[in-house]
């Protein structure tokens, strides 16, 4: 019967370190990133998986229980309302945020998507002219060799006028 | 916690004790990282993070005195601190649109 309670001790201990462990590395990422939403990243860490973690581990101490029932219901609520919490925040940030290119870009899918469609279309009248232009060149290299040929049979004609 | 082992009520006793310690500096540094934030969104990541440390700490000790109606008010503490939140992101949000529409209107 003691060896059991030392087991339960120890797996106990094992969790609630594990969950100071994580509410650590949380503090730790807090305080070293630069930015609300990178920090955001790390404090929704502690809210679920290290009090998980912690509550777990007193669960296992407390043995089968009503109170270990109530725990679980803690973690199972903070699982639903963590997530809930954090994406409010990330909206009231991203929402009165005045500076924002200056800590984050903002890419715009369906912005993106029409500019490409613009180029697109510019790339392809700017060929289409191109191609007018040539056809154009052409067309006046033609006419001026022809204008040339007929200022050279004038230039034929004359003489023999002459004569 | 007490199971009629000397040694294993010390132990017990020791990390109890050693984790409420921990989580006390913890939530120390919660309320640096809430006083030097530079905007709002830092500090009520604070304030929520600080509302999971306490949640922690409220469990611990309802195990450690062995009183199981400690946790119903971890229970309460949690749905308080997620309406918190809410609150506080909602009342913002319009205190920053209100000074939106202010400046606005001094502009036109």
């Amino acid at each position: 019967m003691e060896v059991i309670e030392w087991i339960r001790f120890l797996f106990g201990t094992l969790f609630i370190l594990c969950g100071l462990l994580i509410f650590l590395i949380e503090m730790i990422g807090v305080f070293r990133f630069k930015y609300v939403l990178n920090r955001m990243h790390a404090a929704a860490m502690g809210d679920t998986l290290g009090i998980a973690c912690s509550l777990i581990g007193l669960m296992i101490i407390s043995g089968f229980s009503f109170t270990s029932l109530k725990l679980f219901c803690v973690i199972v609520f903070l699982w639903f309302s963590s997530p809930t919490s954090s994406h409010l925040i990330a909206r009231l940030e991203v929402a009165t945020d005045e500076k924002r290119e200056a800590h984050y870009s903002v890419i715009n899918l369906d912005d993106t998507a029409a500019e490409q469609e613009q180029a697109g279309r510019q790339k392809h009248v700017a060929e289409q002219e191109q191609a007018g232009r040539q056809a154009q060149e052409k067309a006046g290299r033609q006419k001026h060799v022809a204008e040339q040929e007929q200022a050279g049979e004038k230039e034929e004609a004359v003489p023999s006028a002459m004569e | 916690m007490e199971k009629g082992i000397p040694m294993l009520d010390q132990a017990y006793h020791i990390l109890f004790t050693a984790s409420l310690v921990v989580l006390a500096i913890m939530i120390i540094l919660c309320l640096i990282r809430a006083i030097i934030g530079p905007r709002i969104a830092d500090r009520i990541v604070a304030t929520n993070m600080m509302g999971t440390i306490v949640m922690v700490i409220i469990a611990i000790l309802a195990i450690m005195l062995r009183e199981g109606y400690l946790v119903d008010i971890c229970i309460i503490y949690a749905m308080i601190s997620f309406l918190a939140v809410i609150v506080l992101t909602k009342v913002y949000m319009g205190v920053y649109r209100e000074k939106k529409e202010e400046e606005n209107d001094g502009s036109h």
